[in-house]
């Protein structure tokens, strides 16, 4: 699955944002994983991950750490979200230096996520390049959603809730940060960055009011 | 498949914006919402959310391999029973550094049918499969990838007729090529994008220098694809290194 990958938005906010993997390669180092995956978590929460998961439990932003740690079984995936350059090496000197044996992936606008391999002297083997959207993409929807939306790779966040929740905050019923958790948790994995996406909903909704006010004084 | 139970259903419509593929309505002569079941993927996204105060949206068995299908590649919760792997049931190259699956001298292709938020109906992720297959692609087996499960030549990427009409989230057509392939495969990929009725994001996974750097990315300029800014980087922790 490549659900990381394929995040849109402008760059400058794309460069906030950030996702770490660990992964278990089947039948070759995929048993006794929950010790291996407790560093991972060790090492994310040290640098201050701002939201992880397993996706066989559900995201930080919905479950306690002890509720997600008690369900790790050879199966699960733990990932998460980074906000800062410095996050990502960081977490890479502790892995490097933990050596698990695991595979570790870091995805992001590679201007960022390579110059940070290099500072955790980490050597990259391989890359999975985003060539972007392609076909048909008249029935798509709107770049904020979109920004939005694919920030859960597997498309589990409906754009119209998107909508509705742009409509809460505008109403002033729910904070940007409040209707960014409650999209956060429809992404399983913890790789949701719950953090630009407040941003994201706060820019818009104070951009359509500056519109607004604009027009009426036409 | 899930369905919405009319006896249940008031007719309030607070499920219609929980659909990822927008396949909920409300019929107004009813006055009930309804799932268009051509279009619904059975990600359960309606279902594991309880959106309905009333307990209508329901489960009903998946009867048939295409139907379990469709629900476990559309929903990431499942792992696919022959890869072991939850998502869309692939490695591409998360584990690549262990695994080498593309090794250096090959471009392994990830194509992202239906992604962003589209939907893909079977019918297409084999037009396109079928037309880097045609132009000396090699299509991942089933060992690799879900949707080669389906094919009835991995040779060709033809599907079995019977699954076309299936709507999923989302579904990896994943291939790999010889680096000097490459050109045709994605000049293949610019003529199929007008033939599908949906969307793909596109991957490339290619064995890198240490700086992350690689000579193949200028294929792209030759064809007019922009350089890409976001990438995937395995950074090689993985035990045993793969050092093909």
């Amino acid at each position: 699955m490549t659900h990381s990958l394929h995040r849109s938005g402008p760059i400058e906010s794309q460069k906030k944002d950030f996702n770490w993997f660990m992964y278990q390669t089947q039948n070759v180092n995929d048993v006794n994983i929950k010790p291996k995956a407790l560093e991972f978590i060790a090492a994310a929460e040290a640098v201050g991950s701002e939201n992880w998961g397993d996706v066989k439990s559900g995201p930080r932003t919905q479950y306690k750490t002890e509720e997600i740690i008690d369900r790790i079984t050879d199966k699960s995936r733990i990932r998460g979200v980074f906000t800062k350059r410095e996050q990502v090496v960081e977490f890479l000197k502790i892995m490097k230096e933990k050596d698990t044996g695991l595979s570790v992936v870091i995805t992001g606008v590679l201007s960022e996520v390579l110059p940070a391999c290099e500072e955790a002297e980490v050597t990259p083997h391989s890359i999975n390049y985003s060539l972007g959207v392609w076909g048909k993409k008249d029935n798509l929807p709107d770049d904020t959603t979109l920004s939005i939306t694919t920030m859960c790779g597997h498309h589990m966040i409906p754009p119209k809730y998107v909508e509705y929740m742009m409509d809460q905050v505008k109403k002033g019923r729910l904070t940007a940060d409040e209707a960014a958790i409650k999209l956060a948790n429809f992404c399983y994995c913890g790789i949701y960055n719950h953090v630009r996406c407040s941003d994201i909903i706060s820019k818009t909704v104070s951009e359509a009011a500056e519109k607004e006010v604009a027009s009426t004084k036409e | 498949m899930t369905i919405i139970n009319k006896e249940l259903c008031n007719g309030c419509k607070i499920c219609n914006k929980f659909c990822t593929v927008d396949a909920i309505h409300y019929l107004a002569e009813e006055k009930k919402c309804y799932i268009d079941q051509d279009r619904c993927t059975e990600c359960y996204v309606c279902l594991r959310q309880k959106v309905c105060p009333r307990g209508a949206i329901q489960p009903i068995e998946l009867d048939s391999f295409y139907k379990q299908f469709q629900h476990v590649i559309s929903d990431p919760v499942e792992s696919h029973g022959v890869t072991g792997v939850s998502g869309r049931g692939t490695e591409e190259v998360k584990t690549n550094d262990v695994s080498g699956r593309v090794i250096k001298g090959e471009v392994g292709v990830a194509i992202d049918m239906g992604r962003p938020g589209m939907g893909v109906f079977l019918r297409d992720a084999e037009k396109v499969a079928m037309a880097i297959a045609a132009v000396g692609a090699e299509l991942a087996p089933q060992e690799h990838t879900p949707l080669a499960a389906l094919m009835t030549d991995l040779k060709t990427g033809k599907l079995e007729e019977a699954c076309h009409g299936y709507h999923l989230l989302s579904v990896i057509v994943e291939a790999k090529c010889k680096e000097e392939e490459l050109k045709q495969v994605l000049e293949a990929l610019q003529k199929v994008q007008y033939e599908i009725d949906t969307v793909f994001s596109l991957g490339l996974i290619i064995r890198t220098d240490e700086k992350g750097q690689t000579k193949v990315l200028e294929t792209l300029d030759q064809l007019g694809i922009p350089q890409p800014h976001r990438g995937k980087v395995n950074v090689g922790l993985g035990r045993p290194l793969s050092l093909a």
